[in-house]
């Protein structure tokens, strides 16, 4: 299994990279950036009032875990013992729950554990709560989690809602289907169910498809995996990362079609604590630059580590 | 007056009045009268024995209804649905064990759905044909098979160790909270109308009513012709309309003993068995869903959620004080204790979960002797309900005492009241021969 993991996440990196730059049906241009490091498409929502991988530029250096900045939101948390993550426990691979241990694992949730160790040099004062992917901008906002940090895209219109930190990961849309279908894409799915979970961007680039698949909403992507074996819906779609956890579970499924979206993955955080973000920016830059980013790639995708996503600032 | 008018119209229209002419002449001779009173006390008891009939077999398949169909759909209709709700809790437990399902809940999950299934079918039995409760019933059954295999396939999933395991389960749990336990629930209320409605046909009073009016009639008509005949006659007493007499009261005696028998027994197997049984039913889906909320609570892992809260509030709504229950007193204050443990482990559980520490909260809900703290609760309620079923088995056997008989007797008396009352007249009338 570990294989099949690694082929289909080498495969849908693969995909991501080859086709990023040649899809032809992105509909937003793709923006011009200040630092003119690297050019970022644009998600597909229709909101491209900002640069959504633009986030804030920390100062200074990483604080020790024993010497963070007196009334900061750092302290704060070190404080009440534990950081609060949210995430979900339906991505493979990225954040779900092993069966046979009960715990959360993936790619996410040790990004996670690296803020945790910034804050209190332990990985392990760690609170795992697990959002409601429609829910997940309105639990930081509320103060419910600390942060979550769950396949989430920043875009510009949860931007109004939320901080994003600096983009750990990009991942994009595609389809997953049964082995022997003849659907090649998205395009080869009209008028067809295609399954997402509610509240996640996926759910909403299905509908926008000039195809018009029929999207079909569950609470989770693990439930659209039951309801794709159950023949209840033709397809999946989401994130190529989402879907190499679901074929991997699945022998019998496929990730078909080059990705149609660009999802750049940030961490969100309450917009009452920028500090925290600042500081959230400042693991990610270290994780880039120490290789933990590439030791936690490897530990989780698989293959060999590609260049971490690097960091843009406003 | 009747005899004036009759007359006159007799003159007027002859064939329409003819029977109420003749009717009149009758009176005006004694064997005439003679006749008039025979046939009255013959068409008298005859329809008494006809009512008295009637009156006993619609009672005793009021009662029987009751015993036989009603009461038990009601606990059928019950089981499924505190099965049903068990299974779901039960599979959310195991799935948060984590791991291997535990052999314990594999057991208790099986011999809940064995009894959803085995309810069902003999609930198909006693829901009318066609009715929504039948199609309720029909609904549950197709989707308690859906439920089974959506839990089989996550076991087998899981036994792989694929974590789309966990999503059979919440797809078979969202199936069963939202769909199976609403049903159940329907079909609890259904049945709970049955029983009302049983109740109040096993007590109809009309027959009974129009019986009390012939049989005063017939009595006063007895007694009326005694009354005649020893004025008419020089026999003081005629022998077989004394020993018809004799029969009447014996009839209105049994009559009473059976149907006093009848509403007292049922009065008691109204409020010391279907009214507790019902109030020990809620008690029960309660306290399944306060241990379902706290599994659910944990498996969305989101600290304090909707199902918690449902908990805070039907925690406080459950009542063991309920009048209906006074007899199972003891039981249930017990029960009361035992649930108070439970809600205090309960509130162990939450604070280790809102505190941060979510392994502990589950270790905790899941260990042996929190699970035995709930065995205990429930095992205190089903006592009570045995003991409840007991009085309402008890009562509504009792309360069918004598009606079978009396729906035999009772006729064969009334002939006989006829027969005696034709045999004293007969001699009378033969002397005008």
């Amino acid at each position: 299994m570990r294989i099949v993991l690694a082929a289909t996440a080498v495969l849908a990196l693969l995909g991501t990279a080859a086709c990023s730059a040649a899809s032809p049906r992105r509909e937003a241009p793709v923006p011009v950036l200040p630092d003119g490091a690297t050019s970022a498409p644009a998600p597909a929502a229709p909101d491209t009032s900002c640069n959504p991988r633009a986030s804030l530029r920390p100062s200074g250096a990483l604080p020790a875990p024993g010497a963070l900045p007196a009334g900061s939101r750092m302290a704060e948390i070190r404080r009440s013992g534990h950081l609060v993550l949210g995430t979900s426990q339906d991505a493979v691979l990225f954040s779900s729950r092993n069966p046979l241990t009960g715990r959360i694992e993936g790619f996410d949730v040790d990004m996670g554990r690296e803020i945790a160790k910034a804050i209190f040099g332990d990985p392990e004062k760690l609170q795992i709560k697990v959002v409601p992917r429609s829910e997940r901008a309105n639990w930081v906002r509320d103060g419910k989690v600390d942060l979550v940090i769950s396949t989430m895209t920043a875009n510009c219109a949860r931007w109004k809602e939320v901080d994003f930190s600096t983009t750990y990961y990009v991942s994009g849309q595609r389809v997953l289907v049964a082995k022997d279908s003849i659907v090649k894409s998205i395009d080869d799915l009209d008028r067809q169910t295609v399954c997402a979970a509610a509240g996640s961007t996926s759910l909403d680039n299905i509908a926008k498809q000039p195809g018009k698949p029929i999207a079909v909403a569950k609470p989770t992507f693990g439930e659209c995996l039951v309801a794709f074996q159950q023949n209840e819906v033709v397809a999946v779609s989401t994130d190529d990362t989402i879907l190499a956890g679901l074929a991997a579970q699945d022998p019998y499924a496929k990730v078909v079609g080059p990705p149609f979206t660009v999802e750049p993955y940030a961490i969100a955080i309450s917009k009452k604590h920028p500090d925290l973000t600042r500081f959230v920016n400042q693991v990610l830059d270290r994780a880039r630059a120490d290789g933990t980013w590439a030791a936690i790639y490897y530990k989780w995708l698989a293959g060999k580590p590609p260049t971490p996503p690097a960091a843009q600032y406003r | 007056m009747t005899t004036a008018m009759a007359q006159r119209s007799a003159t007027g229209v002859p064939p329409r009045m003819s029977a109420l002419h003749r009717w009149g002449q009758l009176r005006q001779t004694s064997p005439g009268r003679l006749q008039i009173i025979l046939v009255m006390l013959l068409v008298l008891s005859i329809l008494t024995g006809l009512v008295a009939g009637l009156t006993t077999s619609s009672a005793a398949s009021g009662t029987g209804d009751l015993r036989d169909r009603a009461q038990p759909l009601l606990i059928e209709a019950e089981t499924i649905y505190t099965a049903l709700t068990d299974a779901d809790t039960t599979a959310a437990q195991a799935f948060l064990a984590g791991g291997l399902e535990p052999a314990r809940l594999t057991q208790q999950y099986e011999s809940r759905i064995a009894q959803a299934t085995t309810a069902l079918t003999s609930a198909a039995r006693r829901t009318p044909e066609g009715s929504d409760a039948a199609k309720a019933v029909e609904e549950l059954a197709r989707g308690t098979a859906r439920y089974a295999a959506l839990v089989a396939t996550a076991r087998a999933v899981n036994r792989q160790g694929l974590p789309v395991g966990a999503s059979y389960m919440a797809s078979a749990s969202q199936l069963n909270r939202e769909t199976l336990q609403p049903q159940a629930k329907d079909l609890l209320q259904f049945a709970q109308r049955e029983v009302t409605g049983g109740y109040q046909d096993a007590r109809s009073p009309w027959w009974l009513m129009l019986l009390l009016v012939l049989i005063t009639a017939l009595v006063f008509a007895l007694i009326a012709a005694q009354r005649y005949l020893s004025r008419t006659t020089r026999r003081t007493f005629n022998v077989p309309l004394v020993a018809a007499t004799g029969l009447t009261a014996v009839l209105v005696v049994a009559g009473w003993l059976v149907f006093t028998n009848q509403r007292g027994h049922l009065s008691s197997a109204e409020a010391d068995g279907s009214a507790p049984i019902a109030a020990l039913a809620g008690i029960r889906g309660t306290i399944l869903r306060e241990r379902a909320d706290e599994a659910l609570t944990l498996v969305a892992r989101a600290g304090r959620g909707p199902y918690e809260e449902d908990f805070d509030r039907i925690s406080q709504s459950i009542s063991f004080a309920d009048p209906a229950l006074d007899d199972v007193e003891g039981l249930m204050e017990q029960a009361r204790d035992q649930h108070g443990l439970f809600v205090d482990r309960h509130r162990e559980i939450r604070a280790l979960d809102d505190g941060g520490d979510y392994d502990a909260a589950v270790e905790l809900a899941v260990r042996a002797d929190t699970a035995s703290a709930f065995q205990v609760l429930t095992t205190t309620v089903d006592d009570a309900m045995k003991d409840r079923k007991a009085v309402f088995e008890t009562d509504i056997r009792s309360a069918g005492w004598g009606l079978t008989a009396l729906t035999v007797l009772g006729p064969l008396l009334a002939l006989a009241i006829a027969a005696l009352a034709a045999i004293g007249l007969r001699p009378r009338l033969e002397e005008y021969r």
